[in-house]
């Protein structure tokens, strides 16, 4: 009697980075899904930066290092989708919500990549100065990286405009990027260990 | 002996090219995992190991096993951050794939610190004295660092965006790097020492000391509170060991 074994296809999946940020748009669900892995993995940054006083400040700084990102994408990101829409750049809510999602998981993704080093950098260094340096640098890095998805894919949607047009859109988009760093700066800022507490 | 251990070992040292394509690839990194294992242990113990002449005894030991150690775990804390600002900035690898590249870097890193210790060596059995044997010392790393990241920069693309991943990477190393091997110190020993501890007493932090000794490069000292309280008398230029002190009066190395 012939025996068959089942043949082993080695299709390589994509890293958990790969898929997050994935230029590729899915289903409402599943952005919201993106969206929410990248909010909990800032909470991982969070947490690293609370081990330096531990117990009630590992949950303030888990919430206080998603709700930066939370922010700007409850807050800033339908703005310039309305803002987008009225200079009639084609732009539609599910590629915006895709390009959010994106831009959020990135920045996240990231920010729970660091985590790990800024778990020793918090509990060993002693300047409270020296630690709110590392914490901004590492915000700052996660959210520039976030930024420059979200502008990468609006852009990308602006191809086909005429340059006047065009121009329009980029100034909103700036405007917007400026709107994003000082939202997130002021979420974040209410970290203890950026107040030089924690 | 052609074993495919020596052959990675090889190619780490004349084709860090087919090294990061490899990684890129994926698939069996075991030989290439050992290979840069071995490579970035025996090194990186060779080099603390010399380090450690200019004081000789039981820091020669002490070095020899705590600069592997600090690389490692350097190595372990940074890994996920490279891989997230990779993928962050549209070059998303596999992690087995990432941690390959990054072993293959340090490891390729440490066999220049082996090079490099002979030459290490003969300057301190010349009298190197320990402020400029800290210079070397930093010299080579900056060397070591320097093949690593070349490694590296062809793993993730030799382009601008290729350039800024790895630049950022840098960063990220060289802070949690630093704050390791500070946490490990000594490796050289101060000469003022009369034991050689395992582990230095905490003593502030890597990046307080490079604020610390870059002030002092300017010529600005900052003062203990010691000092301030005296209300802000002239500092004499010897001072009285029992009277205010500048603050980094004892930098630590």
């Amino acid at each position: 009697m012939e025996q068959s074994f089942p043949t082993i296809v080695s299709a390589a999946q994509p890293s958990l980075g790969a898929r997050l940020t994935s230029s590729e748009t899915h289903s409402a669900g599943q952005e919201f899904a993106r969206l929410g892995a990248g909010l909990g993995l800032a909470a991982l940054y969070g947490l690293a930066l609370g081990a330096r006083s531990g117990g009630v400040a590992l949950i303030q700084h888990a919430l206080g290092a998603s709700a930066g990102l939370f922010a700007v994408g409850v807050l800033g990101i339908p703005a310039l989708f309305v803002l987008l829409a009225l200079v009639n750049a084609p732009v539609s809510p599910g590629a915006m919500l895709s390009a959010g999602a994106r831009s959020l998981a990135s920045a996240g993704f990231v920010l729970a990549g660091l985590a790990p080093s800024a778990a020793l950098l918090a509990v060993t260094i002693e300047s409270p100065d020296a630690a709110a340096f590392v914490t901004r640098a590492g915000l700052t890095l996660a959210g520039g990286i976030g930024l420059f998805q979200l502008t990468s894919s609006v852009r990308a949607m602006l191809k086909e405009l005429p340059p006047a047009p065009r121009l329009k859109c980029n100034v909103l988009l700036f405007g917007f990027s400026l709107f994003a760093i000082m939202l997130a700066a002021r979420v974040w800022y209410t970290l203890p260990i950026l107040k030089g507490g924690a | 002996m052609n074993s495919p251990v020596f052959q990675v070992f090889d190619e780490l040292l004349r084709s860090p090219r087919a090294v990061a394509e490899r990684s890129r690839a994926g698939g069996d990194l075991r030989s290439l995992f050992v290979a840069a294992l071995s490579a970035l242990v025996l090194g990186a113990g060779v080099f603390g190991a010399t380090l450690a002449t200019s004081r000789g005894g039981l820091q020669l030991l002490y070095s020899g096993v705590k600069l592997p150690l600090s690389m490692v775990a350097t190595l372990l804390l940074v890994v996920p951050a490279f891989h997230a600002i990779a993928a962050g900035l549209g070059r998303p690898l596999s992690f087995s794939g990432m941690i390959g590249l990054t072993l293959a870097a340090a490891g390729r890193g440490a066999v220049v610190l082996v090079a490099l210790s002979p030459l290490v060596w003969l300057s301190f059995d010349r009298g190197l004295a320990y402020h400029p044997g800290v210079l070397l010392a930093a010299a080579c790393y900056a060397l070591a660092g320097l093949a690593a990241l070349d490694l590296v920069l062809r793993g993730v693309g030799f382009d601008a965006r290729g350039f800024v991943i790895v630049s950022l990477f840098a960063g990220v190393l060289l802070t949690t790097g630093g704050q390791a091997a500070w946490m490990l110190r000594p490796f050289l020993g101060r000469p003022s020492e009369t034991s050689v501890p395992f582990f230095r007493q905490r003593e502030s932090s890597f990046w307080d000391a490079v604020q610390q000794s870059s002030l002092s490069s300017l010529g600005i000292y900052r003062v203990t509170r010691a000092l301030s309280d005296a209300g802000g008398r002239r500092i004499p230029s010897q001072p009285n060991p029992s009277g205010p002190r500048l603050e980094n009066s004892d930098e630590p190395r």
